[in-house]
C-alpha cells in the first residue's frame, strides 16, 4: 500500500474574477520510506501539493489518501488529528515559536496527543540529540543561527514519530553548505526511523540526494 | 502547555500587555474606591440619622404610627419601668430611652414661635444621641428641671441664648392649656437642619409636668449593632406577644426615608459606574488581544499546521484574557486596597449632606463584597473581551497564515 496515494488532483484558487489553476490533475503514488525531491520552477505547485499531501488544504478535485485514509472529505478538527498524528513538518522559514525555548518548541506537538510528561521529556531529549542540539535546549530560537532553527524544526517533526514528514524548500532560507547538513540530518533520520520524507526544493545539488524526483511544470507533472 | 505559550506570549510585548494590566487595575481600583467611598458614606449618614434621631428601634403604643399624629394621648405607653425592663432582657439591646414628642409654642415674652418638644432622659438619651452636637451652653443632666436646649436654628430664630428664661405652653392630656418657665441651657445641632429649627428637648418629667401625664410616648432602642436590628426586633416582637404587650415595633430603615431614598439613588449611579468601567476594560483587553492575533497569524497558522485544532487557537487566546484579567484583577485589588487605606488614612473633608448643618469626614471602606466582584469583573470582561479575536485566529486558513512566515 501506498502510503500516500494522490490521483487526478487539482487545484483552482479564486483571484479576484480570475481562477489561477495550481495543479491541474496531478497523480503521485509514495512509497513507505522513501526520500523524494518535488522540483519545479517557482509558481509550479510544489507548496500546493505539499499543502493538499498535508491536510492543510483540500483539493478543488481529485482523491489525496494519506497512509490508506481518503482525507478529502474529512472536517478540520479530523484533519488536525491526521496531522497531529501521522505528519510532520518543516518549513522554509523554521516557523519555531519565539517565545518558547527550543525543548519547549520540540514538545509542543506531543501535547495534541496523549503522552505522560515523563516520556514526553524522554522523546525531546531524544530527538534534540538526534539532531545534536541537546545543549541548547534551553535556548530561545532567536539565540541560534538558520541551519540550528531548521534542526530544531526537524526535531519537532520527528517528535511525534509521524509516518510522514514534509518540507517544504527546508533549505531555501541556508546557505549551501548548511543546506546540504540539513538534507544529510533528514537523509540520516529517513534511514534510521524509515520515516517518509517528501520536500521540495529547486536546489540542483540537493536533488541528487533523493531517492526519487517529480517535477513539476505549470501544475502538472514533467516526467519522472 | 497552552498556558505556558499564554502566559510567555503575554509577557513578549511588555508595554503593552502593561498598559492593559494598568487599564484592568485601574479598573478594580474605581470600583473598590469608588465603591467603599459609597458605601462609607451611606454608613456614616445612616449611623448619624441612627445616633441623631430614631435609635435602631422604636417602640410604641399599636396604633401610634398610624393615628398617633392626630391623637398623640390615645397612645402612650403607660407604666413604661416594666417595658424597659423587658426590653432590656433582650439581647444585643444597649440602652432604652424614654420619649415623649409634643408641640407647643415658646415665648421670650417679645418673640413667640411655635416648636417640637421632645421629653428626653438625659442620662440614656446621651447614649443614644451622641451625633447631637452642642454649640453653645451644655447639655441637659440627670438633675436638671424646668431646664431646655434648643436647636441652633431655633435658638436664632427666637433670640435665645444660654440662661435666658422662657415660657413654654403645650396643650395637656386633658385638653387644658399650661405653661411652664423654663431657662435655655444649651444649643444643640443634628444631621438634619429641619429638627434643628423647630425642636426643643427638656427632661421627660418636666414635659410630663406641662403635659399633666406620667406616660411616655416612645421608647428608643439602641444595638449594638446596627446589623442586628432585624433580629433583635423579632426577638421582641416574640417577648411582647408572650406578655399580651400591645406594643408596635419599627426598624430604623423604615423611619429614615430620605436615607433609604439616597442609598437607592447612588446605588443606581453607582451601577452606571460599574458599566463603563466595564466598557473601559473590554475595550482595552479586546485592542490587546486583537492586536496579538494580527501579529501572530504566521505563528497561528505554524500551530495549527502541527496539528492544533481551531478550539486549540480558542483556548490560547482565551487563556491569554484570562491571565490579563487575573493579573490585571490582582494588581487591582492590592492597589485599591492600599489607596482605599491611604485615603482613610487621611480622610476626605466633605460638607453638609442635604438638610444637615455639620461638616464631617468621610473615609474608604473595604467592603470585600466590593473586592470580590471587581476581580470577577476583571476577569469576565477580560475573558469575554477575548472571544472575538480568539474566535478570528482559528478562522485563519492555515495554508494564507503560513504564508505570513517571512
Ligand atoms: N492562496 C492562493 N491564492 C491564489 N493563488 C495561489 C494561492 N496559492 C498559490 N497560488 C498560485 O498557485 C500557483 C502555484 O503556487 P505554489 O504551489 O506556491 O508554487 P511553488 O511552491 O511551486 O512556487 C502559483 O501561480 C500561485 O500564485
Ligand atoms: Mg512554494
Amino acid at each position: 500500500m501506498n502510503i500516500v496515494y494522490v490521483e487526478k488532483v487539482s487545484k483552482e484558487y479564486q483571484l479576484g474574477a480570475t481562477v489561477v489553476k495550481a495543479l491541474k490533475g496531478v497523480d503521485l503514488a509514495v512509497e513507505g520510506g522513501e526520500f523524494m525531491a518535488i522540483v519545479g520552477p517557482s509558481g509550479s505547485g510544489k507548496s500546493t501539493l505539499l499543502n493538499l499531501i498535508g491536510c492543510i488544504e483540500k483539493p478543488t478535485a481529485g482523491i489525496v489518501k494519506v497512509d490508506g485514509v481518503d482525507v478529502v472529505n474529512l472536517s478540520s478538527n479530523e484533519l488536525a488529528v491526521i496531522r497531529a498524528g501521522k505528519l510532520g513538518f518543516i518549513f522554509q522559514t523554521f516557523n519555531l515559536l519565539p517565545v518558547l525555548t527550543v525543548a519547549e518548541n520540540v514538545e509542543y506537538p506531543l501535547h495534541l496527543k496523549p503522552v505522560g510528561s515523563k516520556e514526553k521529556k524522554e522523546r525531546v531529549d531524544s530527538v534534540l540529540k538526534e539532531v545534536g542540539l541537546e545543549r541548547f535546549s534551553a535556548h530561545k530560537p532567536a539565540e541560534l543561527s538558520g541551519g540550528q532553527r531548521q534542526r530544531v524544526a526537524i526535531a519537532r517533526a520527528l517528535v511525534g514519530s509521524p509516518s510522514i514528514i514534509l518540507a517544504d524548500e527546508p533549505t531555501a532560507n541556508l546557505d549551501h553548505k548548511t543546506g546540504t547538513g540539513i538534507l544529510e540530518l533528514m537523509r540520516g533520520i529517513n534511514k534510521k526511523f524509515g520515516t517518509t520524507f517528501i520536500f521540495s526544493t529547486h536546489d540542483q545539488k540537493i536533488v541528487t540526494m533523493a531517492d526519487r524526483v517529480v517535477e513539476l511544470r505549470d501544475g502538472e507533472r514533467a516526467g519522472d | 502547555m497552552y498556558l505556558r505559550l499564554a502566559f510567555k506570549n503575554i509577557f513578549r510585548n511588555k508595554t503593552r500587555s502593561l498598559i492593559t494590566l494598568a487599564a484592568i487595575a485601574f479598573g478594580c481600583i474605581s470600583l473598590i474606591i469608588a465603591g467603599g467611598f459609597m458605601e462609607n458614606i451611606f454608613y456614616q449618614i445612616r449611623e448619624s440619622y441612627i445616633r441623631s434621631f430614631f435609635g435602631h428601634i422604636e417602640v410604641n403604643k399599636t396604633g401610634f404610627f398610624e393615628k398617633g399624629v392626630a391623637k398623640p394621648f390615645d397612645y402612650m405607653i403607660s407604666g413604661p419601668g416594666d417595658v424597659i425592663k423587658k426590653i432590656y432582657s433582650a439581647e444585643h439591646v444597649k440602652t432604652v430611652t424614654p420619649r415623649l414628642e409634643f408641640s407647643g409654642l415658646l415665648s421670650t415674652g417679645e418673640t413667640t414661635i411655635s416648636f417640637l418638644g421632645q421629653g428626653v432622659d438625659p442620662k440614656t438619651e446621651k447614649e443614644i444621641s451622641t451625633a447631637v452636637g452642642i454649640d453653645a451652653g451644655a447639655d441637659l443632666a440627670p438633675e436638671d428641671t424646668y431646664r431646655i436646649t434648643v436647636g441652633r436654628g431655633l435658638s436664632s430664630a427666637i433670640g435665645a441664648k444660654v440662661g435666658d428664661p422662657l415660657i413654654a405652653v403645650a396643650n395637656t392630656k386633658g385638653g387644658a392649656i399650661n405653661a411652664l418657665d423654663v431657662t435655655v441651657k444649651g444649643v444643640f445641632f443634628t444631621a438634619s437642619k429641619a429638627f434643628d429649627d423647630r425642636a426643643v428637648r427638656l427632661p421627660i418629667a418636666t414635659a410630663q409636668k406641662l403635659l399633666h401625664t406620667g406616660d411616655v410616648q416612645t421608647l428608643v432602642v439602641l444595638l449594638d449593632k446596627t446589623e442586628n436590628t432585624d433580629m433583635v426586633i423579632k426577638n421582641l416582637r416574640d417577648l411582647f406577644k408572650k406578655d399580651g404587650l400591645d406594643l408596635e415595633i419599627k426598624p430604623w430603615y423604615e423611619m429614615a426615608d430620605f436615607y433609604t431614598k439616597t442609598v437607592d439613588l447612588y446605588r443606581r449611579q453607582f451601577l452606571v459606574l460599574k458599566l463603563i468601567i466595564a466598557v473601559v476594560v473590554v475595550l482595552s483587553v479586546f485592542n490587546t488581544m486583537n492586536m496579538s492575533v494580527l501579529e501572530r497569524v504566521g505563528e497561528i497558522g505554524t500551530v495549527m499546521a502541527l496539528g492544533t485544532k481551531k478550539s486549540g487557537v480558542v483556548a490560547l487566546f482565551i487563556i491569554e484574557g484570562f491571565i490579563l484579567g487575573v493579573i490585571g484583577g490582582v494588581a487591582g485589588l492590592a492597589g485599591g486596597y492600599l489607596l482605599a487605606s491611604l485615603i482613610s488614612y487621611i480622610g476626605i473633608p466633605m460638607p453638609p449632606p442635604p438638610g444637615a448643618t455639620m461638616t464631617w469626614t468621610a473615609r474608604v471602606d473595604i467592603v470585600p463584597g466590593l473586592f470580590v466582584y471587581a476581580f470577577v469583573l476583571a476577569i469576565i470582561t477580560a475573558i469575554v473581551s477575548s472571544f472575538y479575536p480568539a474566535f478570528k485566529a482559528s478562522r485563519l486558513e492555515i495554508a494564507e497564515a503560513l504564508r505570513h512566515n517571512i
